[in-house]
């Protein structure tokens, strides 16, 4: 295709990205995605052998650029920020050694905000192959209708929030369609909460619910016949005596849907289905690039905006790279670049809250206010949230057999809103089905099934679990196999993702350090307010609570342990102990383009398109005003595709 | 056959010979399933049936007197995956001294599983390797005896770290103690929808009746 005939050029081949494409693909519309990381393979054939191999299966080991050398070791050299042409953030580099480091990690921390406060870790990772979502979960669920509206509801107590330039009635649409494309299995009266309803015509998700797990199921009778006395903390209008668990609506196959299989219960849907039961954006991307007017340009990365006199966004400079990596000799080497620019009608930016602030601001020009692309209102960069994410674990005292089913099933949604947001950060509580596979021992030692099985054959307690056994003796033979039957088989744990105020000192901005491209890499400006710390007390609260009833049995149950060097610790006071909580990240970059209608106030429209240039469009969840708390794969979905009808009628 | 199945019939837990099989349908079968998941993970081609060394005789009878697991599902006659070849050979590259120690320790006591573990552990020389050997038959993965002993030696400081290979993309996904706490290898299942509502087939079906029972 050649540059002038070009409808849309499209940065990024993620949700966002993947999802517009198509839809304009589909109207004939001529569009280049331009990519920065490698292009879709063929086959998960080495995705699937490079998990395998990895020693440690953190959520980016499948993906590429490689993280891992050829016997599955973490390599720095490999992993070196200022060597790697288009780099990533990885769980690998946000150990409390690391985090700080530039030479290490790919996100630069400074050392406080503007505001003088101190800098936490911002615990969230991304990919660069079809998106920062390659590993997500599949979770799809919708907001809810108050969290577009936080100022009206909340903005008396909690002055940072602000109102989305659209409410629910406007997404409800969008949000089926995006149901359909993604295929969500779940059930139309268990979502019917706090709120949420259906359009007349959408009688039924694409496909069933995914059934409960055992360890849904156990928790779920757990917090029934509560008493006032016992859930008065949640700060609902009259304290429940049932807190309800339902299914989590899943991009997931259930059935047979669209040529993809049904789940079979890998257990694996964080790094990679085996058998992509759960739908990713290379789904997507591929129906888009069958499309004889749809090419993808791999290994491109955008470095500048370019905005001629008029106002219009012209041109999008890149570079184009190729590397040698030898994961043998784990070098990088023999680095080639050529420069070249696209030109189109219209640019959509979807390169996540991170990536698109960051080409923004790398997109400088004197003549904008602010001297950069986008950004009059000067909020490019700002307002960085995640869903700050406190995990608790322990041991039941039935079998709940984790390891087994998807990696989530169910989950409790009916704390996501309630008269407590006056005070606190509302939360959603997902229930683990893969034991402590990634919690064990605060995962500072590794992770499950190795961990507590090592307890048990080397006679050790890094698990907690074998504190009588911790004698240096192991177990072998028969007995070792009760053992870790009868250990394992009551391991669960469960997740509370935890709003977070928009705070415009947690900030994208550019670092002085660079990329192997040259291109200065993004600097995070971090922490967690106070409104979203006491939700983590909160969710601590109720931990509490389901805990004792889910372990009554047992002299210990809760074996939840915040580390004394992990940087995200704090602590509060609960029933006057003092307790230390901490936070993960969810991986879910939002708030840094934010929408709005005051273009002095917020960089775009609710159609996505910039206040400042007419033919610009930034998607993705960078737009969201505020994050609310559910998993927010399926709005930024809803409103790409809702972005892409707009723009199509316009090319 | 690495894989859990009901239908594998039940064998004795140990083995003192397997030079002349039983073979049936069923367990050529069984054979032909796992080479079939063994092309998917690039696994060499299924070896023809010879006999097994004495050294290998003894390395399986070791391997099922340390780990629990019954002969017939840890190293089965019929052995398209080979895992034990491997393991063996990987052993042997790395600590060739404790291992023949350990492998005379087998032969002395093959009919004596309990035998085995307490002479493996009796001795700094072996205590250790055995463990690894353990370990490497659980979770696929090699974690080096001098770490494990570095790990008992400061198990009331704090919690240490340390390494481990994944031996292969095979070993990970033959890992027996996903057997052993009745579910599969993350990112490698054969179950089918839905299974997770249930509780799973019993232990004994994972790991072979004997070998629970510890006869």
């Amino acid at each position: 295709m050649a540059n002038d005939e070009i409808d849309v050029a499209i940065v990024g081949s993620g949700f966002a990205g993947a999802l517009i494409a198509n839809e304009l693909a589909k109207q004939g519309k001529r569009v280049v995605i331009i990519e920065a990381g490698g292009k879709v393979p063929s086959d998960i054939n080495g995705y699937m052998a490079r998990f395998y191999k990895a020693s440690a299966k953190v959520p980016e080991s499948p993906y590429t650029p490689a993280m891992f050398d050829i016997n599955g070791q973490f390599s720095d050299e490999l992993n070196d920020p200022a060597k790697v042409p288009a780099g990533r953030p990885t769980v690998m580099t946000l150990d409390p050694n690391t985090w700080m480091k530039p030479e290490k990690a790919y996100l630069v921390h400074t050392e406080k905000r503007e505001d003088g406060q101190p800098v936490t870790p911002f615990g969230s990772t991304y990919e660069r192959v079809a998106g920062g979502t390659s590993h997500w979960l599949g979770n799809s669920l919708r907001l809810v209708p108050s969290d577009f509206m936080m100022k009206t509801l909340y903005g008396k107590s909690e002055p940072s929030f602000v109102d989305w330039p659209i409410a629910y009635d406007d997404l409800v649409d969008w949000y089926g369609k995006a149901e359909a494309e993604l295929g969500v299995s779940a059930d139309v009266e268990d979502q019917k909460y706090l709120g949420i309803y259906f359009s007349d015509n959408y009688p039924r998700y694409p496909m069933p619910r995914i059934p409960e797990s055992l360890t849904d199921g156990a928790i779920r009778r757990a917090l029934t016949n509560l008493s006032p006395a016992e859930t008065q903390f949640l700060g609902l209008g009259s304290p429940p005596t049932e807190i309800p668990v339902r299914g989590v609506p899943a991009a997931r196959n259930s059935q047979p849907y669209r040529n993809r299989r049904a789940c079979a219960g890998n257990t694996n849907c964080i790094p990679i289905c085996p058998i992509q039961a759960k739908y990713d954006p290379t789904i997507t991307l591929n129906d888009a690039l069958n499309h004889h007017n749809v090419t993808m340009m791999s290994h491109t990365v955008a470095k500048e905006v370019v905005v001629d006199g008029t106002g219009r966004v012209s041109e999008i400079k890149y570079v184009r790279y190729g590397i040698d990596t030898d994961i043998k000799a784990k070098t990088l080497q023999n680095l080639r670049t050529v420069e070249g620019s696209i030109k189109a009608k219209i640019f959509v930016i979807a390169a996540n809250a991170i990536e698109t602030a960051r080409l923004l601001l790398m997109s400088k020009n004197d003549a904008l206010p602010n001297k950069t692309v986008a950004n009059r209102s000067g909020m490019v960069g700002r307002h960085l949230m995640d869903h700050p994410y406190y995990v608790a674990w322990g041991v039941a005292k039935e079998q709940l057999f984790p390891y087994r089913g998807p990696l989530i099933t169910s989950g409790i949604e009916d704390l996501c809103d309630g008269p407590f947001r006056d005070t606190r950060g509302a939360f959603r509580v997902d229930i683990g089905n893969e034991g402590w596979n990634f919690v064990v021992a605060g995962g500072a030692v590794g992770g499950d099934p190795n961990v507590t099985a090592i307890d048990f054959v080397n006679g050790v307690n890094r698990s907690g679990l074998n504190a009588d056994g911790n004698t240096g003796n192991g177990l072998f033979g028969p007995t070792l196999i009760t053992t870790l039957n009868a250990n394992f088989s009551r391991q669960f744990r469960i997740g509370f993702l935890v709003e977070q105020t928009p705070d415009p000192h947690n900030r994208v901005t550019l670092a002085d350090q660079t990329d192997g491209l040259g291109l200065q890499r993004p600097q995070i400006a971090y922490n967690i307010s106070p409104y979203t710390k006491r939700g983590i007390v909160a969710a601590k609260q109720l931990q509490d609570l389901l805990f004792r009833r889910m372990g009554a049995t047992e002299k210990k149950f809760d074996y939840t342990a915040v580390a004394d060097d992990d940087p995200t610790r704090f602590e509060a006071q609960i029933g006057g102990k003092t307790v230390g909580l901490n936070y993960m990240g969810a991986g879910h970059l939002m708030g840094t383009y934010r929408m709005g209608s005051d273009p002095d106030q917020s960089v775009v429209d609710s159609f996505q398109r910039s206040h400042d240039h007419d033919n610009l469009y930034l998607v993705g969840s960078g737009t969201f005003p505020t994050g609310a708390t559910a998993n927010p794969t399926l709005t930024i979905a809803a409103l790409a595709l809702r972005t892409a009808e707009r723009i199509a009628k316009r090319v | 056959m690495g894989k859990p199945t009901r239908e594998t019939p039940l064998q004795p837990k140990l083995e003192s010979d397997d030079r002349f099989p039983h073979l049936t349908r069923r367990r050529v079968l069984a054979a032909a399933a796992a080479a079939t998941a063994a092309v998917t993970i690039g696994a060499e081609p299924v070896p023809a049936l010879e006999p097994l060394s004495d050294d290998m005789i003894a390395f399986k009878n070791l391997s099922v007197a340390l780990t629990g697991i019954s002969a017939d599902k840890l190293a089965p006659a019929t052995d398209a995956l080979e895992l034990k070849q491997d393991y063996f050979k990987w052993v042997m590259d790395r600590r060739p001294g404790p291992f023949t120690t350990l492998l005379q320790i087998a032969k002395a006591n093959a009919t004596a599983p309990q035998a085995i573990v307490d002479q493996s552990q009796a001795n700094l020389d072996t205590r250790f390797l055995a463990r690894s050997i353990v370990l490497m038959w659980y979770l696929g993965a090699w974690y080096a005896p001098d770490d494990l002993q570095r790990l008992v030696e400061s198990r009331s400081g704090k919690p240490a770290f340390i390494s481990h290979t994944v031996i292969s993309p095979k070993a990970y996904t033959q890992g027996w103690l996903w057997r052993v706490i009745q579910a599969h290898p993350m990112g490698y299942s054969d179950m089918q929808f839905g299974y997770w509502t249930r509780k799973p087939e019993p232990l004994e079906d994972f790991i072979s009746r004997t070998s629970i029972k510890g006869t």
